[in-house]
């Protein structure tokens, strides 16, 4: 682990090294102000009625009583809401028509909590319900309940092929065909969903507690009908978001509206249980799998076919990644996913997108298909993988037209394999005669980063103290410490000088936000760029009373410009700034992050060992490790700790999470902490979990760093379905793996 | 009807009438304007809102301010009134046990409730303490090293 912290140019002071975040100060001590701690004299508390039908048209709805009320201020339903959708959804805020049990069907907003609970129990709904379908799948077959005029699949199937998967599959000497099924998950953070709304005339201040302040912004400009510059919404501090608040969502429309209508600025706050039935979870994946492999240990055909349940409306987000086409060399490829509407909440993506799930039908069928040749399943996997120079697509299209670089995987498997010491696994799965039976897994995955555009601005003040401005957001993955990290690096101005503004679109330059491991890799390189611009103008600034010395001559550190070749020639940023009597400003904006043939991933590989209870069905782990790419890591204690902290969401999903819904009512039957079983700090024993970070270095990112918050939580589900496999003989497809599916498994006839 | 309650909140005394059914963490939040008690859940699970209510770890959500009546109170704005952190405060923030910090407050509180009784905790008598207080982010490792921390600097 031991890599040479240096660049072209000379040794990093700041970059790669730990430390703690340098906001937590704020949060250790309740400065920090989340959205629902916000207070504006006047504010006013909203309400969400929400529909107890999965799908039903509004036949009648009557808000008279409830506007009666003495201290309500604003009641609204569909018939004054503005009909414009939601960005990246087919939802309008209110709508005559519901999808999904618990949609907002009205609201208000009151002088106090207490009036307006009262108030919402006197709107009277009536509702001609419609029936409604819950199965992706079914959702596609004739006769199936219609969600919109067009069908219940959104747009085209999304195809991708790559040689002739039927020749292929044809050609292969062993074929196997498997069928993974992901349910819909609860994935959120620990604060539920908040925001505050006011208006001045035409302007409206949106504090929300978002992931991507920018797209709220797109959402709520193209809602009202105003200039960009009419909008700031502001995020500043968010407990959490896991993808779940990756994109625009009713509740910032709701509030807007409401706070306009009654000309009084609004807060709504969910409930944990509208959190949990009115967001954006974890979608479902039904994953059919054909592989086929030659005697020679290559992987020839791979076949993916996937229903995603998106729920009720999302258009733009979710679906597979490219596990089926970017981890292993294969000839022969084809991915066809059905994105289907059904009547379940809005569904979306969630940490990982669909990669957990994509990873754990690949990493699964990999494993089966290894173990039925008699093959090391790791043998297998080293065998196949894409490696440095390898052909693969540079987007979402069969044709391999790019070369990967910068990719670690094989050192990824190899630095786990080793510390697992994986040569200890069963030879012969399930053999293991006791009660209580161990097995090793392995699952690798891999992601992109850094995708969309991306904008920061830094501020060199008068006495040389920094200020980094950017509207993606610090939802815990510690942005602004990383971020700051970078720009003190190439200004050589102590980190314990900046400042930061995160979140507030008003502020800051375009950025999509903090999604998609895309902070560092976007953000971060538009920070680099605004602090070089920064430290071209004090450079040149300097020059004049270091007797002119070409900036190129001069370098700072520790906020000190130094002559390189005379270092005692020098002078304090500080000075420097008070002479000039300006602020200096530099603005960052990165756009495509891969332009070339080049192609830069991010790659890791799980080892766990986990040991089965055969009479209780109790999954344990006694040992996890991650291991993972993440180019040079900007701050070691902050990615060391996205590993421990993704890996535990991914084992999350082995264990519980699970979103159900009844057949018969469309009822979420999973609206609480009690019913989803989040982990705890009992669940798993920190101890027996280890980040390995493999040392490498992107070609992209600032100082050669990768973004990596999702990948960690792709490789869970898969790596524990294999350790289960090989401590039990018994192959679990279906997620989670609930102690009465392990003892129903354990029960049934095992196959030879 | 309205109840009149005198509360002690970080030292200082808070006369309010106030709803009989007020809880304790919308009296902290919302009549006195302590932000820094988070609420995660609605059915007293998470732990977020966590808070000393006469030196005993409670859920503020669980409480009724009116029960509070004559007591006294510690938020997370009360461990650093002079704006130096308290050892546990510095353990979280030292050690990074924190990503987004939301359930951080309660986190410190349940760790303060355990090391009063437990100075010197193991790594298990820790996880037990903290099970009832929801993480996300962090997968709870640097929690418990937080408390460690903490313990081994003296925090009782």
């Amino acid at each position: 682990m031991a890599q040479q912290n240096t660049i072209a140019g000379g040794p990093l002071n700041v970059v790669g090294k730990r430390g703690p975040n340098i906001d937590a100060v704020e949060r250790v001590t309740g400065r920090a102000k989340y959205t629902g701690d916000i207070d504006i004299p006047g504010m006013l508390v909203a309400r969400v009625l929400r529909s107890p039908r999965p799908h039903a048209r509004i036949a009648a709805i009557d808000t008279s009583k409830a506007e009666a009320v003495t201290g309500v201020r604003a009641v609204m339903t569909y018939k004054d809401a503005p009909k414009v959708m939601i960005w990246g959804s087919r939802q309008y805020a209110l709508n005559d028509r519901v999808r999904f049990k618990g949609e907002a069907v009205a609201i208000l907003a009151a002088v106090d909590a207490e009036t307006a609970d009262r108030a919402l129990k006197l709107i009277t709904v009536e509702y001609e319900p419609l029936p409604f379908v819950l199965d992706p799948e079914e959702a596609l077959k004739p006769g199936a309940p219609q969600l919109f005029p067009d069908g219940n699949l959104e747009g085209q199937p999304r195809m991708l092929n790559r040689g002739d998967v039927e020749q292929g599959l044809k050609e292969s000497d062993k074929v196997i065909e498997r069928f993974y099924h992901c349910p819909t998950m609860w994935s959120g953070g620990m604060e539920p969903r908040a925001c505050v709304a006011q208006w001045d005339g035409d302007h409206l201040t949106l504090w929300a507690s978002t992931q991507a302040p920018f797209r709220v912004h797109g959402s709520l400009t193209a809602m009202f009908n105003v200039p960009d510059a009419n909008v700031r919404v502001i995020s500043s501090y968010v407990g959490g978001g896991f993808g779940t608040k990756s994109a625009p969502h009713t509740d910032e429309a709701l509030a807007a509206m409401l706070a306009r209508k009654a000309r009084l600025p609004v807060k709504l706050q969910y409930t944990r249980e509208e959190e949990i039935l009115d967001s954006n979870t974890r979608f479902e994946t039904k994953i059919y799998v054909r592989l086929g492999v030659k005697k020679d240990m290559t992987l020839h055909a791979l076949d993916v076919k996937a229903y995603i349940n998106q729920g009720a409306y999302h258009t733009r987000l979710g679906g597979l990644g490219n596990q089926s086409t970017h981890v292993y060399k294969s000839p022969h490829v084809r991915t066809v996913q059905y994105r289907v509407h059904t009547n379940i909440p809005n569904t979306g993506p969630t940490r990982g997108v669909g990669d957990p799930q994509e990873t754990f039908a690949i990493e699964s069928v990999m494993d089966e298909i290894a173990i039925e040749m008699g093959w090391d399943p790791m043998e297998f996997r080293l065998k196949n993988i894409k490696r440095n120079g390898d052909p693969i697509a540079r987007g979402a299209v069969g044709t391999e037209d790019g070369r990967l670089v910068a990719q670690a995987l094989d050192k990824c498997i190899e630095a786990g394999a080793s510390r697992m010491q994986w040569n200890r696994r069963n030879a012969v799965a399930g053999s293991p005669t006791g009660t209580k039976a161990r097995g090793i897994g392995i699952a690798c995955t891999e992601r992109g980063g850094g995708a969309g555009l991306a904008g920061a601005s830094v501020r060199v003040n008068l006495d040389g103290s920094v200020h980094v401005l950017f509207a993606s957001t610090d939802i815990g993955q510690g942005s602004r410490t990383t971020l700051s990290m970078i720009a003190s690096e190439v200004l050589g101005i102590p980190l314990s000088l900046f400042r930061t503004t995160a979140g507030d679109t008003e502020m800051a330059p375009y950025d999509g936000g903090s999604y998609g491991n895309r902070t560092l890799q976007g953000t971060g390189r538009a920070v680099e760029a605004a602090a070089r611009a920064c430290l071209q103008q004090i450079l040149a600034a300097a020059s004049p009373t270091l007797n002119n010395a070409a900036p190129a001559d001069l370098e700072i550190r520790d906020s000190i410009i130094r002559v390189k070749a005379d270092p005692a020639r020098q002078v304090k940023v500080a000075d420097v700034m008070q002479r000039r009597g300006r602020s200096v400003t530099g603005d960052g904006a990165t756009a495509a992050l891969q332009t070339g043939v080049d192609v830069e991933r991010t790659s890791g590989a799980h080892f766990v060992e986990v040991e089965v209870d055969k009479e209780t069905g109790k999954v344990h782990i006694i040992k996890y490790i991650s291991a993972h790419d993440v180019g040079r890591p900007i701050n070691v204690t902050i990615v060391e700790n996205q590993i421990e902290g993704g890996t535990i969401q991914g084992l999350a999903l082995t264990q519980g999470e699970e979103m159900r819904f009844d057949e018969r009512t469309g009822a979420c039957l999973t609206g609480s902490f009690v019913d989803l079983k989040p982990p705890t700090a009992l669940d798993f024993d920190p101890r027996v979990i280890e980040a390995i970070i493999v040392p490498n270095e992107g070609t992209t990112g600032p100082f050669g760093g990768k973004g990596l918050g999702e990948n960690p939580c792709h490789p869970g589900m898969a790596a524990v379905a294999n350790a289960i496999y090989n401590a039990t003989g018994v192959r679990l497809r279906e997620v989670p793996f609930t102690r009465a599916k392990i003892l129903r498994a354990l029960s049934e006839p095992r196959r030879t | 009807m309205k109840l009149s309650v005198s509360i002690q909140v970080n030292g200082r005394t808070y006369d309010r009438e106030i709803e009989p059914r007020l809880l304790l963490v919308h009296f902290l939040r919302d009549s006195i304007a302590l932000t820094g008690t988070k609420i995660g859940c609605d059915t007293s699970q998470c732990g977020a809102c966590t808070v000393l209510l006469d030196d005993v770890a409670v859920k503020a959500c669980t409480c009724l301010a009116a029960q509070a009546d004559g007591c006294s109170v510690t938020t997370i704005e009360g461990l650093a009134p002079d704006g130096r952190l308290n050892a546990l405060q510095e353990a979280f923030w030292t050690k990074h046990g924190l990503q987004c910090g939301f359930c951080t407050p309660g986190m410190i509180f349940a760790a303060q409730a355990l090391l009063r009784v437990n100075g010197n905790p193991s790594p298990e008598q820790i996880r037990h303490a903290l099970e009832g207080n929801l993480c996300r982010c962090t997968g709870y490792q640097n929690i418990v090293r937080s408390v460690q921390a903490a313990a081994a600097a003296g925090v009782r």
